[in-house]
């Protein structure tokens, strides 16, 4: 099966303790929602784990449930933290011919110039939100940072996004820039603490 | 040394930490992030500590950001007083920190590199920490 489908089940239970019970048997409670009803799904957490390694949320999946098939996107996720264990996802479905808001991953590219002259690159964003039909949604966009020098930035503007998509982010938004340098300065460490602690002392 | 700038209040409740951290608890900035598995107040020294180590680490190149602030008072009364006579003075500051906390953040590293500094950090904490990856992170 390939990264983009994904077998669910439909099931009936709702609440945490049913949801739990799920999570014991090594499946992720699960919603699907768009234009019909909301479905309550489960899946398997090991095969869906697997697969959103390398999947985005702009990916359009094939999902299967009920014996029907539905073309998805992952609207959000929930994940503890402390385990690294995926709690609950939420599936949107989406309607071919009907425009869509989806998050989309930035992918940068290149070795900067002002990174070989010494400089420090800083990516800002990593993800914009887009607008376009299903069909033309990307499931990344590339942004080529090679001829950034120090000092110089890139904007939401200079991105190159595929026809019919639209971002919706600020034109003027910083998403990459290459900053100069600053080494660290060991000494002033020890005045610096001199200073709070007398500042604690004084307000008897 | 962090600290605030200027306090409204001069001491305050020690409080208890219960729960785990519901913000914070994501890579925000950078590529890596060091997580506190454990609730524990931190204290500016130990932040400190650990930025410095992180950062000798990575002198060439990498940025580093702190996630966490101590804002909170921490109060010691002197050794050998008897009880009462009201609460101590205000000694350094710490930042309360629940599991799930993400207190440092780095990018422009290598991974390994930033795996070894974020040990090193680590090590200058009083909580269990993990290394947390940013998801779809290209290496």
């Amino acid at each position: 099966m390939s990264d983009r489908s994904l077998t669910a089940e439909l099931r009936t239970e709702t609440k945490k303790g049913a949801a739990r019970r799920l999570r014991r048997q090594g499946r992720i409670p699960a919603v699907m929602y768009g234009n019909r009803d909301p479905l309550l799904l489960s899946i398997d957490a090991r095969e869906f784990s697997r697969k959103f390694q390398r999947i985005s949320e702009s990916t359009i999946i094939h999902l299967s449930a009920g014996g029907d098939t539905y073309d998805v996107l992952v609207k959000d996720f929930q994940i503890d933290h402390i385990i690294e264990r995926l709690e609950h996802i939420d599936f949107f479905e989406i309607e071919r011919g009907r425009v869509l808001r989806a998050r989309v991953m930035l992918h940068f590219e290149g070795n900067p110039i002002g990174v070989r002259e010494g400089g420090l690159q800083e990516l800002l964003v990593h993800e914009v939100e887009v607008e376009s039909l299903p069909r033309d949604l990307p499931e990344r966009i590339d942004v080529d940072i090679e001829n950034l020098e120090v000092g110089q930035s890139m904007h939401v503007s200079d991105l190159v996004v595929p026809d019919g998509v639209r971002v919706l982010a600020s034109q003027d938004q910083v998403v990459a820039l290459i900053a100069h340098k600053v080494e660290e300065v060991e000494e002033e460490d020890e005045g610096e603490e001199e200073d709070l602690e007398g500042e604690i002392g004084e307000d008897e | 040394m962090l600290a605030p700038k200027r306090e409204k209040y001069r001491k305050r409740q020690r409080g208890r930490l219960r729960g785990n951290a519901t913000r914070k608890n994501e890579v925000a900035f950078g590529d890596y992030g060091l997580m506190a598995l454990e609730p524990k107040l931190i204290t500016n020294r130990q932040i400190e500590a650990a930025r410095v180590a992180m950062t000798r680490h990575i002198r060439r190149g990498g940025k580093v950001w702190i996630r966490i602030f101590p804002d909170k008072p921490y109060t010691k009364k002197p050794a050998e007083t008897r009880m009462g006579k009201g609460k101590g003075t205000p000694e350094y500051w710490v930042a309360p920190v629940k599991p799930g906390t993400v207190l440092f953040e780095l990018a422009g590293v290598p991974r390994q590199a930033a795996s070894e500094a974020i040990a090193l950090a680590g090590s200058k904490l009083p909580v269990k920490t993990k290394l947390l990856v940013r998801r779809n992170l290209e290496e």
